[in-house]
């Protein structure tokens, strides 16, 4: 469970993120959707405390983020904007430094390793360095990495980014699978179709703000559309503009 | 999870990649070899030529009006050969280059001997050819001797001590010891050890720094329940461990081309029992913390790898520095120069393979100072870690 509280964080001059609230609870797919520079990944790295918020707080299973980083860490899996991966290491070293890191051990970190690598469809490449990866297996292994500790709460930055239709697929059945187990879910796109297909809740955010929130039927109400995608345009436009006197 | 343990998992983690990376490879093996076979063979084409000058035949031509002048030279060891034809034709020899020179002996020599008036001799020579000027200062030499032999019997023939022509008697007196006299043309077997505390880890704490943010997998690296402190660490300890076996390579290297090719023969000999060597490994391990951690605080600083790669390369100037100034006017042993990071380690190496007797403050000092300097390091780039615009780049 992900509990945020009036964030707010500038970068100088720019407001990132103005004062946004989210409660992501267990069992749930949480959609962050936005478009482009509405403050998504600036959101989501205050969320698992590697930016510190000017004002506001983050609680993640009732952990404070910016008093006890480390435990929050531990208690959520984050596919980060950022997929770098070291060209010289196997997608399986990959996983198993991170299970490392991440406290496990001996046998109980390799039949994690291997259980990922056989939930992610890895085997092929489990033992080739990645250099070279396509965007897909990169995906797969960022994925194992953030997976690699059966995190309760799992945070997804566009996680379908540059992916091909099969590999889309792959990871939607993730994110529900993910969901079943009653994990707590919570990911960022740009794309409408992408969460209206998964999410449980919505959240849409454009220039730092919420400017709307509830389930997809939610929204085409508040709205006053029938097609989402006008609902995604009509909400972010109307909160954009300064309201009428 | 203990500090220690997720250090140790980096540390790994590092080193394997290291190893892997065929850039962070080769300067750490390449430049062991590389440098002191490069001065190994310097050294070995001085020591040739020394040894060429004095093997060269000296030709002569008319040595049938001097044999006993012919006799004295074989006899101090030259081998005097037949020059070919007449004057005109050893001149045009020394001109092409086929002889270094040629000793003249004219049909008067024997006579002037005998009635003990100056002799002439002429030594056709090309004065233009440096590189035969060790051959005929040679022949010059042997000449100059035998001259000064005749010179004793004639002066003990008429009852007078030779020792009244000789009215300066000059002899050198050499301060320094073989080791040092070494030491000052060998000045930069040190400079080579101690820049390897620069060279070994250079790639590793780039590509572990600067690289890892550039890839992007340090913010997925950041978001392990671990202390910064301790990821840090562990780069800057891989780092140093590369350091210290390009180190140990470098020296190893620089002792095998100094005592298995012909730089021995220029009389040039360094303190190489195994103690020594020990102790100038122990010497050069605190600089190679250093050195590995001002590696990584200035790569965590920079913008990019080649910004970082940049920045790294200026580094190397910090042992060159001392060594440089070292060879031209000598660093002393103060305990401030002691105390300076890169001139106390020079100093000290300086003195172990020079076979100088060194006292424990010596040895603390430049260690102290070396140790202050890499833990500032980094702990200011463990602090660098917690900034967010480090992490992502600015």
């Amino acid at each position: 469970m992900i509990v945020a509280r009036d964030l707010h964080k500038r970068f100088g001059s720019v407001v990132a993120v103005d004062g946004v609230s989210l409660d992501a609870a267990d069992g749930q797919i949480t959609g962050l959707l936005g478009p482009n520079g509405a403050g998504k990944t600036t959101f989501l790295r205050l969320l698992y405390g590697l930016m510190l918020p000017d004002s506001g707080s983050v609680r993640v299973d009732d952990l404070d983020v910016v008093r006890d980083p480390l435990s929050v860490q531990a208690s959520i899996g984050v596919l980060p904007d950022a997929l770098g991966l070291y060209p010289r290491l196997t997608a399986r070293e990959h996983v198993r430094y991170f299970g490392q890191l991440q406290g496990l051990r001996g046998g109980a970190l390799e039949d994690r390793v291997e259980a990922l690598l056989e939930r992610l469809d890895m085997r092929s490449i489990a033992d080739r360095r990645t250099q070279g990866f396509s965007q897909g297996e990169r995906m797969k292994v960022s994925l194992a990495r953030a997976l690699v500790h059966g995190p309760n709460n799992v945070i997804l930055d566009e996680p379908t980014n540059g992916l091909d239709v099969m590999s889309t697929r792959a990871m939607r059945k993730l994110i529900r699978e993910l969901r079943d187990e009653g994990k707590c879910v919570l990911f960022s796109s740009h794309v409408m179709q992408e969460v209206s297909a998964l999410c449980d809740v919505i959240v849409l955010v454009a220039r730092g703000r919420v400017v709307a929130r509830g389930t997809p039927d939610e929204l085409r109400q508040q709205s006053g559309c029938a097609d989402l995608e006008d609902a995604f345009v009509a909400l972010t436009a109307a909160k954009a503009s300064p309201p009428a006197a | 999870m203990s500090w220690f343990t997720a250090m140790w998992i980096v540390l790994r983690k590092e080193l394997v990649d290291g190893l892997r990376d065929r850039r962070a490879l080769f300067s750490a093996l390449l430049y062991p070899l590389l440098s002191p076979l490069l001065f190994g063979l310097l050294f070995g084409m001085i020591a040739d030529k020394q040894r060429e000058a004095a093997q060269v035949p000296i030709p002569v031509l008319g040595a049938e009006h001097a044999p006993e002048l012919v006799a004295y030279l074989e006899a101090s060891g030259a081998t005097v050969t037949e020059a070919p034809g007449d004057l005109e034709q050893a001149k045009a020899a020394v001109r092409e280059g086929e002889l270094p020179f040629v000793l003249v002996i004219p049909p008067e020599f024997g006579e002037h001997i005998a009635t003990a008036t100056p002799a002439p001799l002429h030594m056709i020579v090309d004065g233009s050819r440096n590189d035969q000027r060790p051959a005929s200062s040679h022949a010059r030499q042997l000449l100059e001797w035998y001259g000064a032999k005749l010179a004793r019997g004639r002066l003990i023939a008429r009852g007078v001590d030779p020792a009244v022509a000789k009215p300066l008697a000059i002899q050198d007196v050499e301060l320094a010891s073989a080791e040092e006299l070494a030491l000052n043309i060998l000045a930069f077997v040190p400079m080579f050890v101690l820049m390897a505390t620069f060279v070994g880890g250079m790639q590793l704490a780039v590509d572990a720094t600067a690289g890892e943010r550039e890839r992007g997998s340090l913010e997925p690296l950041l978001l392990n329940p671990v202390p910064r402190s301790a990821i840090v660490v562990g780069k800057w300890l891989a780092a140093v461990a590369f350091a210290v076996v390009c180190v140990v390579l470098t020296l190893l290297c620089c002792v095998l081309v100094l005592e298995h090719t012909s730089v021995s023969e220029l009389g040039l000999s360094l303190d190489t029992r195994p103690a020594v060597l020990a102790g100038v490994i122990a010497a050069a391990f605190p600089m190679a913390l250093m050195a590995a951690a001002l590696q990584v605080l200035v790569a965590s600083f920079a913008r990019s790898f080649k910004e970082a790669q940049t920045y790294i390369s200026l580094l190397i100037f910090v042992p060159m520095a001392p060594a440089m100034i070292g060879m031209m006017s000598g660093l002393g042993d103060s305990p401030q120069a002691l105390l300076t990071p890169g001139v106390g380690q020079q100093i000290l190496v300086e003195k172990l393979l020079g076979g100088q007797a060194v006292s424990p403050l010596e040895f603390v000092l430049p260690v102290v100072s070396s140790l202050v300097v890499a833990a500032l390091c980094v702990g200011v780039t463990a602090a660098m870690f917690r900034r967010e615009a480090v992490i992502f780049g600015r």
